[in-house]
């Protein structure tokens, strides 16, 4: 045994020291932290000035617009960039003037639809003092279609892009190799937001880190996981007609904060560490509904309704009148309700009513029907002959399997499919994946049924998922009347004619029921009430904070 | 001693070499491809998904990735995301203060927490005070921190509005994840705690102490304690490791900056390098606290000396 005298005696008393002083605080007795935390600062009034602190949901992989491809870069970038056009907020009722003039004054687009040339406004400067011109429009396009860049969105928006052109300093033309009506729709995304070249050309690669627009708000600075901080931009005097009042924002910084706890956004927002939240739960924004403190404001995002997507390919859903049973016998309102909160309206088709070109006439063409499901399935010789409440065929048993997604509350509304399905004899066995893996699975065609949803504000995103031979047509089918409306869509740039098209080809894909569309979804965004003014452009996604101002409480 | 710490050291090299192609296959083991999760609904056709995995090295052999991969981690280079094109190291470098501070206020409150309800059990054992340290500790290990920290958010933040209740930068942004994840670590070390130190209280030299007429404090201080100390210090060592880890949850509920998000998303989306930099790191931060766990042993320990 060591005689050396030990300093333990010490320690024994400190740890019931430390023990004592620390265990009312653990158990939140002790005043701690009461006097020490100032007030939360008292609102000043006024039009002008102020901090909004925006609650982001998603802590993007990275954030340069021209690079990366996240809905969630968008929400502050927005307001850093400026684009050539700008998408009006409502177009899916007027087919007229979709779109209205940005950082270019006019635009003509050639009468062989493979040319548009852009007069640019020659009154616009970068945040760092560029000055923005035809050379600008030029290095920022052929940034984004340069291989080094590994562009993930910004270079499909481009369509058949085949070159940019500086006619003069304040002309510039973007030359197509074939037709694409969704160039303008690309162009008014932030994605391909104008940056100043002098910041591109000095940072490269760490662009995303100090990035520099023309917009109503300059980037100062980002922190990964942690914040984003804008400030206003005091010389922005050219913003487009859909801001509403000219000059600059009245907000005189904006921070954004990371969230990705949905079941803290809420709290968050109650507790004051932010102002706006987007993306909340559903019974969430119900429950902030009732408290007068905030306001709910729902967005309809356009795109693709939340929905199942049915393998063409695989029996027994090779055979039409399954699928369709399958519509039948869903109750979509059910699930809307029970999984969504009644937040969401139910879904009709491939595109969600808030998408230009939707098809009215499809809402009610799949009512909740058992009855003309089972009626179908047995026209098709699908019966329950062993009385096992599976309907079999010969050897082969009605049991579908699903691969899905833990995203978008996939797994609540597969349970319920589940359980409808189950009263008219289907069984369905369901497997979550992991993205990667269900995009691989989805590939393989190792799946009756899959989830999808990606949103979008040109109707063309159905290219992507229904045009045979698309490494995304999950539905893989290949369908010759549903591949013409889509390329003669694609390539007409009238409105209404597009729109039409657009109608034949959703009734197209819902008589071949190729899709079980759910609900459509719908960005539930709150904000504190001293948040005014605070709208959605055209994507649903990106906050207008150029018209944001906070009230005197 | 010298010997043994050099294999000590030559083991923990052998078992990073171990935890880096461990991961390496793991991942290669995984289903999905990360261009085409890239280019998910970005409307790439296959021509276009088939550039983006040349371009990310995808395409070569499994071999020449992993001889690349280890050569290059031999060099210091993790690689660069997949996904935000950054380099991997400055990526973890950056979100790694916010975890460790997080992760080691934590594992001061277990510890704190752990010792001192461990060593009030054994002392008071059989009694009421026992089974109540013994009751807090069970219910540290069983209540999830994603319960556990909103709890504690609507009570402080909503409630109380004495804390804040998300985000980092201060002392009062730590306060409530590090008590909820230290809460965690708390239950292992006091139950520990408890039956080394029972342990000792029975064997012959503690009675002979107290036979020779040394006070209380001085028995359980000088004696007791600091043998029962010997298991509890490798479980402290192991705890470390575990709420590094358990910081994953704890950062999402009081959205802190830190690892814990940037690994959950890199696993999600398969961003290989970065997956790779931070098991790692992980697998580094593990054998160096083993090692030091099992350096400390040695110095507590005479007979482990010989």
């Amino acid at each position: 045994m060591s005689t050396r005298s030990s300093p333990c005696g010490k320690c024994w008393r400190l740890l019931i020291f430390i023990l004592i002083t620390t265990l009312p605080l653990l158990s939140g007795c002790a005043p701690v932290g009461s006097s020490s935390v100032p007030p939360k600062a008292v609102n000043q009034p006024s039009l002008g000035g102020g901090k909004l602190i925006y609650g982001l949901t998603l802590s993007p992989s990275g954030i340069d617009p021209h690079v990366n491809a996240s809905a969630e870069l968008g929400i502050p970038l927005t307001s850093v960039y400026d684009t050539l056009v700008y998408r009006k907020l409502d177009t899916t009722e007027s087919f007229d003037d979709q779109f209205v003039p940005g950082l270019a004054e006019s635009w003509e687009v050639s009468d062989d639809e493979l040319t548009y040339t852009f007069q640019l406004r020659r009154d616009v400067t970068f945040h760092d003092g560029t000055p923005f011109d035809a050379e600008a429009v030029r290095a920022n396009i052929e940034r984004i279609v340069h291989p080094d860049t590994q562009s993930q969105k910004a270079i499909f928006l481009l369509g058949p892009f085949q070159s940019v052109e500086v006619i003069d300093e304040d002309t510039v033309a973007i030359h197509l190799s074939a037709p694409y009506a969704p160039l303008l729709d690309g162009l008014a995304q932030v994605y391909l937001g104008m940056a100043s070249p002098t910041a591109l050309a000095e940072w490269g690669p760490d662009y995303q880190f100090h990035q520099v627009g023309s917009g109503p708000f300059k980037f100062v600075t980002y922190v990964p996981n942690d914040h984003l901080t804008l400030v206003r931009n005091n010389d922005y005097n050219w913003g487009p007609a859909i801001y509403d009042h000219p000059g600059p924002a009245y907000l005189d910084e904006v921070e954004f904060r990371f969230f990705t706890d949905p079941a803290g956004r809420a709290l968050a927002l109650e507790a004051g560490d932010a102002d706006v939240m987007g993306e909340l739960p559903p019974f969430d924004a119900t429950h902030l509904r009732q408290d007068d403190r905030f306001r709910v404001i729902p967005i309809a995002i356009p795109g693709q309704p939340l929905g199942l997507m049915l393998n063409t390919q695989r029996s027994p859903l090779d055979e039409v009148r399954v699928r369709q049973a399958l519509l039948f016998a869903t109750d979509r309102a059910a699930i809307a309700q029970t999984v969504f909160g009644g937040e969401s309206p139910v879904a009709a088709g491939p595109l969600t009513a808030a998408t230009f070109g939707f098809a009215p006439s499809l809402t009610g063409r799949y009512p909740y029907n058992p009855d003309e499901a089972m009626a179908l399935l047995e026209e098709a010789g699908w019966t329950d002959s062993d009385g096992d409440g599976t309907r079999d065929k010969g050897a082969q048993l009605l049991a579908l399997d699903a691969v899905l997604m833990t995203w978008g509350s996939v797994p609540e509304m597969a349970q319920l499919v589940q359980s409808q399905w189950a009263k008219v004899g289907i069984t369905l066995n369901a497997e979550t994946l992991t993205y990667p893996a269900a995009l691989q699975a989805a590939r393989e065609g190792n799946y009756h049924l899959i989830p999808q949803n990606f949103s979008g504000s040109d109707p063309d995103l159905l290219w992507a998922y229904y045009h045979s031979g698309e490494p995304f047509n999950w539905s893989k089918l290949s369908d010759a009347a549903l591949d013409d409306l889509l390329e003669k869509a694609r390539s007409t740039s009238d409105p209404a004619r597009r729109a039409e098209l657009y109608t034949q080809a959703q009734l197209h894909i819902m008589e071949l029921a190729l899709l079980i569309p759910i609900r459509d979804p719908v960005n539930l965004n709150a904000a504190n009430v001293r948040v005014q003014n605070l709208s959605f452009d055209a994507h649903g996604w990106f906050p207008l904070l150029h018209d944001v101002y906070l009230s005197d409480q | 001693m010298f010997a043994y710490v050099i294999r000590r050291i030559g083991a923990a090299l052998a078992v990073l070499w171990g935890a880096a192609t461990a991961v390496f296959a793991l991942l290669r083991g995984l289903p999905g491809d990360p261009a085409e999760t890239v280019l998910a609904g970005s409307g790439a056709s296959q021509a276009q998904i088939e550039q983006m995995r040349q371009q990310l090295g995808l395409d070569d052999s499994l071999l020449v990735q992993y001889g690349r991969y280890l050569l290059n981690t031999l060099q210091g280079d993790l690689g660069r995301s997949l996904f935000s094109g950054r380099p991997v190291g400055l990526t973890i470098t950056e979100q790694l203060p916010a975890t460790m501070q997080l992760a080691a206020a934590a594992l001061v409150v277990a510890i704190v927490l752990g010792l001192s309800l461990g060593i009030l059990a054994a002392l008071r054992a059989g009694t009421w005070i026992d089974r109540v340290a013994m009751g807090v500790a069970v219910l540290g290990v069983s209540v999830p921190v994603f319960w556990s920290g909103l709890l504690l958010i609507w009570v402080f933040s909503v409630g109380l509005n004495w804390l804040p209740a998300t985000g980092g930068g201060s002392w009062r942004h730590l306060v409530m994840p590090a008590t909820v994840l230290g809460l965690v670590g708390a239950g292992p070390i006091a139950r520990l705690m408890r039956a080394s130190l029972l342990d000792v209280l029975r064997a012959d030299y503690i009675t002979m102490a107290r036979g020779k007429g040394l006070p209380g404090t001085a028995v359980i201080g000088r004696h007791a304690l600091r043998n029962a100390m010997i298991p509890t210090i490798t479980l402290v060592g192991l705890q470390a490791g575990f709420l590094l880890g358990g910081t994953v949850i704890t950062e999402a509920v009081f959205a802190r900056p830190g690892l814990g998000r940037l690994v959950v998303e890199a696993i999600l989306s398969k961003d290989l390098p970065v997956v790779q930099g931070i098991v790692l790191l992980t697998a580094t931060t593990y054998v160096v606290i083993n090692l030091l766990v099992d350096l400390t042993t040695l110095a507590l320990d005479p007979r482990q000396r010989q």
